[in-house]
């Protein structure tokens, strides 16, 4: 099997390419920031709210974590329009994502806070923090500082995931380098420098996490 | 012996050896080794009505799966089906896990650059489609319009280059996608075969699809590496003797209702 390899073919497109794999960072970060929101508020409404919330959540969590992405992908895309919601391919695909990383974000969170001794909650209370300052700064920060490492991970895996969206037309870099490939035929270079850039940016995201984690937890030593 | 002598001998040996080892063999061809083996791998796309559909018992067929299936009986080898999706046609062929794909590849010269075509087995056209509510009288109508199309295909070849600016094309990864995203009104018209686009809206009668513009006509066949000539040549003899027995003629016409234009030859 004689294969000629033509990368040039390849840098002709580096616009293309720079375009899709922009547009990936843009919705994984914005993904990543509403989605631990999402999931500090849901980890907070299960460990402290009312009865039927607990449950619907952890209904959520459940139906979430047990369905692939591009299942959950094509229902956002497809289905919604026929419930009169109409979406683009970009805000589906945040909003899907949000949701997916919501869950395993809760999960992850929900670990971090039950491995804060109660002790420190009663404390906190009795020194008359509210209920809110007492999750927010005894509960909360402590908890990130322990479960960083998988929250990051969830993150460059949310970023990995995105990779999906291509699915639902939203053209990020998988769809920009399946077109390329398509219209040029050469799948493996392709391919291989799209590794490349997901390599690097799952790297780059790393590097920026790091830097995120030194800077509130490391720097400002304590809390 | 002296040393010198021995060593001597001894190199002179493996050097011999090891040039009868490496005779240049004279590679076998495709067709060869799949008359040897008696098994030709064709790449198909199940998922590209009629040409290649899944019957009610989840096998492959469709009118391109029947032609591949009456090529490999009258090659006398068996068939292993390659099931790829649209994007995946050229490079199963091109990467070696299928010999041949026989799956409504619309003749082009950019994709004759990467591959070998066989004389073309059928026709097909591709057409813009849409709801009837949707304007579309002329490529000028599309501007604003979202048109999905779907990769690896001629409409993804040729819709980009017909549409003017201020057209915004949507791409999909399967026609299954496509058909989704018309049918939820995510894009207001889509291009696909006009076959297709049949099928589509005897499906979903209600949603009243109409043809609305003409994008280009194209023939089709069957495509090999660059290279297996000797493939490529038997191929276009099962083809002219098909096509002059009437047997493309009816397989055509059992799945596509329409009649079989007059096929020309490279």
């Amino acid at each position: 099997m004689h294969y000629a390899f033509h990368f040039n073919v390849v840098w002709a497109h580096w616009r293309d390419l720079a375009q899709g794999a922009w547009l990936t960072i843009e919705l994984s970060s914005l993904a990543m920031v509403l989605g631990l929101a999402v999931a500090t508020a849901c980890v907070y409404a299960k460990a402290a709210g009312p009865s039927p919330l607990r449950w619907a959540i952890a209904g959520y969590i459940e139906l979430i974590r047990n369905t692939p992405f591009l299942v959950q992908i094509f229902i956002v895309y497809f289905s919604l329009p026929a419930l009169g919601i109409s979406v683009g391919a970009n805000e589906a695909a945040v909003a899907a994502m949000v949701v997916n990383f919501g869950a395993y974000g809760t999960e992850i969170l929900r670990a971090g806070i039950e491995s804060i001794p109660r002790g420190q909650v009663d404390a906190a209370r009795a020194l008359g923090l509210t209920r809110l300052q007492t999750f927010r700064y005894v509960v909360l920060f402590p908890a990130l500082k322990t479960v960083y490492p998988a929250l990051a991970s969830q993150f460059i895996l949310l970023m990995l995931a995105s990779s999906v969206v291509s699915a639902i037309s939203a053209v990020e870099l998988t769809a920009v380098t399946n077109s390329l490939q398509s219209t040029t035929f050469r799948s493996f270079e392709f391919y291989f420098v799209a590794t490349g850039i997901y390599l690097a940016m799952a790297l780059g995201i790393r590097a920026v996490l790091g830097g995120v984690y030194w800077i509130r937890f490391v720097r400002r030593q304590g809390a | 012996m002296s040393t010198f002598l021995r060593r001597f001998a001894i190199a002179t040996l493996a050097f011999a050896s090891a040039m009868f080892a490496v005779q240049p063999t004279l590679a076998e061809t495709t067709l060869e080794k799949i008359l040897s083996t008696k098994k030709i791998r064709v790449a198909i796309d199940v998922a590209n009505p009629p040409f290649g559909i899944l019957d009610k018992a989840g096998q492959p067929d469709g009118s391109d799966v029947a032609v591949a299936r009456q090529l490999a009986k009258d090659l006398g080898a068996e068939i292993e089906f390659v099931q790829v999706p649209s994007t995946g046609r050229i490079p199963a062929l091109l990467s070696g896990r299928a010999d041949v794909t026989i799956a409504s590849i619309s003749v082009t010269t950019d994709r004759a650059k990467a591959v070998m075509y066989c004389n073309p087995n059928g026709a097909l056209s591709i057409t813009i489609f849409a709801a009837q509510e949707v304007k579309i009288k002329t490529p000028a109508d599309l501007v604003g319009k979202r048109v999905g199309i779907t990769r690896a295909t001629l409409e993804e070849a040729t819709v980009p280059k017909m549409a003017p600016e201020g057209t915004k094309i949507v791409w999909f990864d399967d026609l299954a996608s496509t058909v989704q995203a018309l049918l939820s009104g995510q894009v207001d018209a889509a291009a696909m075969t006009s076959f297709a686009e049949k099928t589509v809206s005897d499906s979903n009668p209600s949603k009243h699809l109409e043809n609305k513009l003409l994008v280009t006509t194209a023939f089709y066949g069957p495509i090999v590496r660059p290279g297996d000539f000797e493939l490529r040549q038997w191929i276009n003899t099962w083809l002219f003797i098909n096509k002059q027995n009437g047997t493309l003629a009816a397989i055509y016409k059992k799945y596509t209702g329409v009649e079989l234009v007059p096929l020309p030859t490279f």
